[in-house]
């Protein structure tokens, strides 16, 4: 990442790398920190760190030094100390970047940001060879048991951003957290485009819509979810819609009715898809605003860095810009083909996503997917969000649970009948059998979360 | 009869004629299932979930499987009493 920043601080180091309500970043000034963070890590012998700070310009200066200085940095996500000193257990760091007064108990030496980014003068790049290897650890989300170190390298990181524009007057909302691949992805992306990224705190829809309209955002990417919790919020609050030019979506599958309401609501803008994940990396994107992926992704022959095909209904990818294995795992070979737990129909000329195979329902015996159903429920006036997720039944097993969140004012007994009208025709199996109204579903990273409860 | 009784006559009869609006009478000796009232196994699965979240407990998950709107009145009679 150091090498993007450097060459857009070359030509323009008063440009905006990172605005938020409080502060701006020039590019100029985030190469300087990244250096002087360089020059700490090379003086101290410093090959591991973990950042446990979430202001978006410590942690880039913290990741970009580390890519200069050949270290590995590793981004935690925001959690109390106990899960934090876990982490530090788990992955065996024994620095710890981060601001919070509540972390020094945890067997790893803490550092401020300041200790790094003051006491170091810059060293001139160029009096410094480019190291090798240059890792990068990123964590997975954890939701299916404890999280896992996935091993990248900044130079196959790199790869997928040769493709990307110059668009230096684009302002891209960060609506991830850093810690999490797909943020990642758009800090390389938006410095690979000489462009700014704009990062308001917390990263909820609320203040992602507050940003997009105070800090004249014009490009945001993020999931499904927190694009429809975004429209929620647009349709409660009534203020003017952003004039947005490029809405991308990526990280679960896309329900049908969410691309008609984005193109609707932001007319002037371009709908993207992309389809990426910690283990392989990105795959690109999909820009003809359809749902799913185009079916000659299964075409693209054995030169290409990421290839895909289909086995029992499940995506399978080889990427050669993806991880280079797991922490504490032996490296996994980047000509070897992966399941991606993604349950995937081809209708006509594209691959349609169907869910998570970690999210079948069994029912009696009877595999149920979550999201068809949910993409009928959201489609019934009245409700704002569904979430469909397995039961656990003494019965059959499961049977599907539906947790909906309702537009504001409207008659629950209507909403509720609605609905069960809308999935009479569904096979008995899929029907809802418990219908349950809540205030918000159950998210992590952004993301709703399907999983039996059971499982949870 | 109890308190959870009545609640478990009053949701029993209300899932019954939301799912089964066919149903003329439903007597405590009126079979749930087949010729009676004809509670599939996904019906009576969805009312178990529904004796589940109005009661915190759930007849189906005993070893007798109730046969009848009475069993169900008796499991719950029974809770109490142990209560």
């Amino acid at each position: 990442m150091i090498e993007l920043l450097r060459r857009v601080a070359a030509e323009d180091p008063a440009r905006a790398a990172i605005i938020t309500h409080d502060d701006t970043v020039t590019y100029g000034s985030l190469v300087e920190s990244a250096e002087r963070v360089a020059t700490a890590l090379r003086r101290d012998g410093i090959a591991r760190f973990a950042v446990a700070d979430h202001e978006a310009a410590t942690v880039v200066a913290s990741l970009a030094g580390a890519a200069a200085a050949g270290a590995e940095a590793c981004q935690y996500p925001p959690a109390e100390p106990e899960e934090i000193g876990e982490l530090v257990t788990r992955f065996n760091h024994d620095r710890l970047v981060t601001t919070r007064d509540d972390l020094g108990e945890l067997g790893a030496q803490v550092v401020r940001p300041d200790d790094w980014t003051n006491a170091a003068p810059p060293t001139a790049p160029a009096e410094q060879p480019t190291p090798t290897p240059r890792p990068h650890l990123v964590l997975t989300t954890g939701t299916t048991g404890a999280p896992r170190g996935v091993r990248h390298d900044w130079d196959r990181l790199l790869r997928s951003t040769a493709r990307i524009k110059p668009g230096p007057g684009e302002r891209w909302l960060l609506a991830y957290g850093l810690h999490q691949f797909a943020g990642l992805q758009i800090l390389l992306h938006v410095f690979a485009a000489g462009a700014t990224l704009v990062a308001p705190a917390p990263r909820r829809p609320l203040e992602g819509l507050l940003a997009m309209r105070e800090l004249g955002v014009t490009h945001a990417s993020a999931t499904p979810t927190y694009w429809r919790f975004l429209l929620a919020e647009l349709r409660s609050d009534g203020g003017p819609v952003p004039q947005l030019q490029q809405v991308t979506l990526g990280g679960e599958a896309i329900p049908g009715p969410l691309l008609g309401q984005l193109e609707s609501t932001f007319p002037e803008a371009g709908i993207a898809q992309v389809y990426a994940a910690s283990e392989f990396g990105s795959s690109g994107s999909m820009r003809d605003g359809r749902a799913g992926l185009a079916i000659e992704v299964l075409e693209r022959g054995a030169d290409a860095d990421v290839a895909m095909k289909i086995v029992d209904g499940e995506l399978w990818i080889r990427s050669r810009t993806g991880m280079l294995g797991y922490y504490g795992e032996p490296p996994v070979d980047a000509d070897g083909w992966r399941a991606t737990g993604d349950m995937v129909e081809i209708d006509g000329d594209r691959i349609l996503f169907r869910g998570r195979s970690s999210e079948i329902i069994n029912v009696g015996g009877v595999k149920v997917h979550p999201l068809p159903i949910e993409e009928r429920v959201s489609a019934v006036a009245g409700v704002d969000m569904a979430r469909v997720y397995g039961r656990p039944n003494p019965m059959t097993g499961a049977i599907v649970a539906l947790e909906v969140v309702a537009a504001p004012g409207v008659d629950r007994d209507a909403v509720d009948a609605a609905i069960r009208a809308a999935c009479a025709d569904l096979p008995a199996a899929a029907r809802p059998r418990n219908i349950r109204f809540v205030d918000s579903v159950t998210t992590a990273g952004s993301k709703i979360v399907r999983r039996t409860t059971g499982e949870q | 009869m109890a308190t959870s009784q009545l609640k478990a006559e009053q949701a029993v009869r209300s899932f019954v004629a939301r799912v089964k609006p066919e149903t003329r009478e439903l007597a405590l000796d009126t079979p749930l299932y087949a010729d009676g009232v004809g509670l599939d196994s996904l019906e009576t699965a969805e009312l178990s979930a529904v004796l589940e979240d109005e009661l915190g407990t759930d007849p189906f998950t005993s070893d007798a499987m109730p046969q009848t709107l009475g069993d169900i009145l008796t499991f719950y009679g029974t809770v109490a009493a142990e209560a």
